[in-house]
């Protein structure tokens, strides 16, 4: 399986990454926490994998759809 | 015998029906991951039970003794079948006959099949791959002429196509390249589903790369881009799990909008109080939940059955059953802008209201929106015209209509979770709250001159945010009679079940007349 790349669902400040490169997490887990309409709504893992790449730092704007992290393959 | 010569004719006709497109396309749809037409009949109705309507029409070549040498078939199938023991009708475009398109069809055959599926009030499921008929420019040198769209007595089909989506269920599943009169076919259904494999588009790649656009076929149509647009409800991975969908689909509904939703028998305890429903809103605000495991409490045990998961995911739509009732389910889901209501999300209430209203299927509405979208954005999506739009329906409708406020309920969209002019049952959650306007950012519109005058603004500011707070009691509204009941939410299950019971006697079967519903 290839590399997936976790898209932002929505719009908004990625408020705390929970997550560093080299973790391993399970499918549904809760990766980073985006804020939005006063809200902290989390990102989650698709899959279970190994986080190889971080794409945005805490405090950053994030537009729908844009990559957050790459996560491996198992 | 003294017809047996045309008992043989009548034998081999068929026979020639049957072998649709030739051994040589069945073998390359078959390559291509994908069943022939009648393989997908036959996986989609009851074993053994489609009766086919015009098996015998195509186009024939003969012999200089004016013996039929070959029959090639139109390459639309059509006919009467059984799902779940229930008559519907089936049509479905051949792809192995020059890849479904005009040149090998015969417009007359889908006409048919929509007008007797109207005349006999019978669900038809659209089987489309291809143009569906529609056309291709092969046709002008085939026909000598080329065809003004809709030209003269050609109309009637897109007459139907709309006339029937009041009639009876329509269902569309996509199974391949879909594209032109096909795609059009597709959308406009009350449910519409496309396999992984599949793609739909107006026009495809070749089409397309005119306009600089170097796209295949998943990257202009796929069913990431379609099921996100809202063009086609529901993705599956498997032509078998399209035709499941459609199945399940029609169990929710009556055969046509004469009849009313099927009742069934309901094994799971309407009193089930999930002790999970208690701690399922957290306290912190600013926190968000799952709501689809609250729905899965509330509803017939493994009963909802969610569509277009996609599009406008603030807001889940789906149907479900209570007490063996069927209903139309919507809920938030604040993983989604918080439940916020964006253009997309209004224009999923629209179509499943509305869908709601044509078929007599009582709402639940499982409520937590703190408003309608904000933002650039939706403005430049005209928020506030699907805003609109989307009260409209719900004030439109006529089918019994139940309301649980789970948490937030703001602004216009707050006030957009019933029915306006007329009864409707509402429950609020403990963890319900409400107003006008968020206060967030509200206080210090409404109270900028305490605040500019105080010693320390940022402190006034707190000190006024807590004291109202502290009248936002969802209680406080209880004893002034704005809100009629305020709910344990463990008692949510059995209160919906008395709703669906309260509401079986209230489904009046007919066409609506409270508006008319468009695809």
């Amino acid at each position: 399986m290839p590399d997936r790349t976790v898209q932002a669902e929505i719009s908004g400040t990625v408020w705390k990454l929970l997550v560093a490169v080299g973790d391993a997490v399970a499918a549904e887990q809760e990766l980073l926490i985006l804020e939005s309409m006063k809200m902290e709504i989390p990102a989650l893992a698709p899959d279970a994998g190994v986080v190889q790449r971080l794409l945005v730092a805490e405090g950053e704007a994030v537009g729908e759809g844009q990559p957050l992290l790459v996560i491996s393959a198992r | 015998m003294a017809w047996k010569p045309e008992l043989e004719e009548l034998a081999r006709r068929t026979a020639m029906a049957q072998a649709m497109g030739g051994e040589d396309k069945v073998r390359r749809q078959h390559e291509a991951g994908r069943l022939t037409v009648r393989e997908r009949i036959g996986r989609l109705v009851d074993a053994g039970s489609f009766h086919e309507v015009g098996a015998l029409s195509g186009t024939g070549e003969y012999d200089a003794d004016g013996r039929v040498r070959k029959v090639t078939p139109a390459n639309c199938v059509f006919g009467r079948g059984r799902i779940d023991g229930r008559a519907v009708v089936v049509v479905g475009d051949d792809f192995t006959v020059r890849g479904g398109s005009a040149d090998a069809s015969i417009a007359e055959k889908p006409l048919m099949a929509e007008d007797m599926a109207a005349e006999l009030r019978l669900p038809v499921v659209r089987l489309i791959e291809g143009s569906g008929g529609g056309g291709s420019v092969k046709t002008i040198e085939t026909k000598g002429a080329s065809n003004l769209p809709g030209g003269i007595g050609t109309t009637r089909s897109f007459w139907r196509m709309t006339a029937n989506l009041a009639e009876v269920p329509v269902v569309g599943l996509g199974l391949g390249s879909v594209a032109g009169l096909g795609a059009a076919r597709l959308a406009s259904t009350h449910f519409s589903v496309m396999t992984q494999a599949s793609a739909m588009f107006v026009a495809g790649p070749p089409v397309v790369a005119r306009l600089g656009q170097a796209l295949d076929k998943q990257e202009l149509g796929g069913a990431d881009i379609q099921t996100h647009s809202g063009a086609v409800d529901t993705v599956v991975a498997t032509e078998d799990e399209a035709f499941a969908c459609a199945r399940r689909f029609l169990s929710y509904l009556p055969s046509s909008v004469h009849g009313l939703p099927p009742v069934q028998a309901c094994d799971d305890d309407p009193c089930r109080a999930d002790e999970a429903l208690l701690g399922a809103v957290p306290r912190n605000r600013r926190q968000v939940y799952k709501m689809r495991p609250i729905i899965d409490a509330v509803v017939d045990r493994g009963s909802f059955f969610e569509m277009a998961r996609n599009f406008g995911r603030s807001i889940i739509a789906g149907l479900a059953r209570l007490d063996g009732h069927p209903v139309l389910l919507l809920a938030s889901d604040p993983f989604h802008y918080g439940g916020a209501w964006s253009a997309d999300a209004c224009q999923k209430v629209v179509r499943f209201v509305d869908l709601a209203e044509t078929f007599h299927l009582p709402v639940v509405y499982l409520m937590d929106c703190p408003g309608f979208m904000i933002g650039l954005q939706a403005e430049r999506t005209a928020t506030i015209r699907h805003g609109v739009r989307a009260m409209a329906a719900i004030n439109q409708s006529t089918v019994p209509w139940c309301t649980v406020i789970v948490r937030n309920a703001f602004g216009v969209a707050g006030a957009a979770h019933q029915p306006a002019g007329r009864f409707s049952l509402r429950y609020a959650w403990l963890s319900a709250y409400w107003g006008s306007l968020p206060l967030e950012g509200g206080i210090e519109a409404a109270y900028r001159a305490e605040i500019d005058a105080a010693p320390d603004p940022t402190a006034r500011l707190v000190e006024i945010e807590e004291r109202l707070n502290a009248l936002r009691s969802p209680f406080r509204s209880a004893e002034r009679f704005w809100v009629e009941e305020i709910i344990d939410p463990r008692r949510t299950r059995a209160l919906l079940c008395e709703f669906a019971r309260l509401a079986e006697p209230l489904r009046t079967p007919g066409k609506t007349n409270s508006f008319a519903i468009r695809p």
